[in-house]
């Protein structure tokens, strides 16, 4: 675990120079994602500027739903980005061999050998917005519920990484997965929004399949309305702590069935 | 009539490549679909409780059928339109390939337009026409009767192949970025952002408060997805269309010769890394 530790600081100190190098792609990356958001709330905005009301959730309700799902894919983002690109190109051109040949868990090698800065954009987007809702909404914050509210962080997190994993996975098999691993990723996009404006089939997805309504909705459900937090937590962390097992174990299966794509 | 030939014979080679390399990679076309697919099901549920939550039918001027037919066949032509060449030619100018297109006696353009025409002929076929069935199946049961206009449709089509080329262009240069800046990947997300947002994919331009409309449809996003949309839906008649038409048009070559200087600068200047 120490030795994990210390790799770690490693790679990530090399990232930091790379990111001084390229001070401007990393302005690139970073207001990418962030116009990409703004671009969103214009999009709420306007549909609010013509109803009080979504489902029973004012402007500032939704405001503050958007941002919680930001936070966990943008720590998601941050920290396993690599992923990405096991699933689209590194394995098809053969590049996947040196995570085998170090001594070092090759999965952990993966997810330690980047830091994607451009995440920041997504992060801090989600942070601004929730302050801004919460003041807006005057939510009352407590230690229960700030705990409550980082371990959602945590498990929203997991959720995203474990998909990912479960993703790139597949490429060990089929050489390229991205585009399977983005049908799954871009179903986040629902839950941006409050689940109760879907029909049962995709509430019911998006709630136990692809688990990503307790990235965002569940937990923030709690914190605004009270919901079942036995449900909004509990089944949360339930759900990621099985999707990840299930995503390790499909990987390690990945790993074994593995050959390579290089000449 | 001889130049037909040439181009057919130069440029044919290409566009088989192009037909084969979509037919290949099979999941990522059936991977983009999808996933497209799933974002239009997530606007239409957002659509779909935003006109509950207002308890009138027409919106903005949309009833919620014009609202759903415009989900999707905005996404439909964001996904015919959306090209690969910006991540093409970046590439090729990072890893210095970008040389065995200069050395050979082809336009650079032409060539890569080529090859993504072959991709786009596989996926009207395969994508296009059962969206497009599926959209007008979808139009007759909610209005009772066919709305469906053959010369609305073929406005249509001539106005997606222009919204192709312009958008064609358009990536072209970004990807030409790739000369100077390495994270090409991140210019691209915001470009899909500035995209979608200013062709009226996210929102109907008309949504917007007056003059902000009015200035997007001058631009030549609104004429990359606006504009074939609007017709399809016969919200553009007589004057209007053949001024989107014109719209179209002009921004076209205003961005043929953009890419043009870009790359006679590059031509001269070019210092390929690698070999």
């Amino acid at each position: 675990m120490m030795r994990f530790f210390r790799l770690y600081k490693t790679f990530v100190v090399q990232q930091l120079k790379q990111l001084m190098e390229y001070r401007v792609d990393f302005l690139t990356g970073a207001t990418s994602f962030l116009v990409g958001q703004i671009t969103n709330i214009v999009f709420i905005s306007i549909i609010f500027s013509q109803i009080p009301h979504l489902q029973g959730f004012d402007y500032y309700e939704i405001i503050f739903i958007y941002g919680f799902s930001l936070v966990p894919k943008g720590i998601d983002h941050l920290f396993t980005d690599n992923l990405w690109k096991v699933a689209w190109f590194i394995v098809r051109k053969g590049n996947f061999d040196k995570y085998l040949t170090r001594p070092i868990n090759p999965l952990l090698h993966v997810i330690m050998e980047t830091l994607q800065f451009d995440a920041l954009g997504e992060l801090l987007t989600g942070i601004v917005l929730m302050i801004i809702a919460s003041i807006k909404l005057g939510i009352n914050y407590r230690f229960g519920n700030v705990a409550l509210m980082l371990l959602a962080f945590a498990f929203g997190t997991v959720i995203y990484a474990a998909i990912k994993i479960a993703g790139a996975a597949l490429a060990l098999w089929i050489k390229s997965s991205g585009s399977i691993l983005q049908v799954f990723y871009m179903s986040s996009d629902f839950a941006k929004y409050p689940v109760t404006i879907y029909n049962s089939a995709v509430r019911n997805i998006i709630t136990y399949i692809v688990p990503f309504a307790f990235t965002a909705y569940y937990p923030a459900s709690y914190i605004l309305r009270g919901n079942d937090p036995w449900f909004c937590f509990g089944v949360g962390t339930a759900i990621a702590a099985v999707l990840l097992t299930l995503a390790i174990l499909l990987w390690n299966r990945g790993l074994r069935a593995y050959e390579s794509a290089g000449s | 009539m001889k130049w037909i030939g040439h181009v057919k014979r130069v440029y044919g080679g290409f566009t088989r490549a192009g037909a084969q390399g979509a037919m290949a990679y099979k999941f990522n076309f059936l991977g983009f679909f999808v996933g497209e697919s799933l974002y239009c099901f997530v606007m239409y549920f957002i659509w779909k409780a935003v006109f509950e939550a207002s308890g009138e039918s027409i919106f903005m001027g949309f009833t919620i059928t014009d609202m759903t037919l415009y989900v999707f066949l905005a996404n439909i032509v964001g996904f015919l339109t959306n090209t690969d060449s910006t991540q093409m030619l970046a590439e090729e100018i990072r890893e210095g390939n970008i040389i065995m297109r200069m050395i050979k006696p082809v336009n650079v353009d032409m060539s890569l337009l080529a090859t993504e025409i072959g991709d786009k002929v596989v996926m009207s076929a395969f994508i296009f026409l059962p969206v497009m069935i599926g959209v007008e199946i979808y139009r007759y049961f909610a209005l009772g009767y066919v709305a469906f206009n053959i010369l609305m449709f073929l406005g249509f089509v001539v106005s997606v192949i222009l919204s192709y080329i312009l958008a064609f262009y358009l990536n072209l240069i970004f990807g030409y970025l790739a000369f100077w800046l390495m994270n090409i990947w991140g210019f691209s997300i915001l470009k899909g952002s500035i995209i979608k947002f200013f062709s009226g994919s996210l929102i109907p331009l008309a949504f917007f408060p007056d003059i902000v409309g009015k200035i997007f449809e001058q631009l030549p996003f609104a004429s990359m997805v606006y504009t074939p949309v609007m017709i399809y839906m016969g919200k553009l008649q007589g004057m209007d269309l053949l001024l989107a038409f014109g719209k179209q048009i002009i921004w076209i070559i205003v961005f043929i010769a953009i890419a043009k200087l870009i790359w006679r600068w590059a031509e001269k200047r070019l210092a390929v890394q690698g070999g």
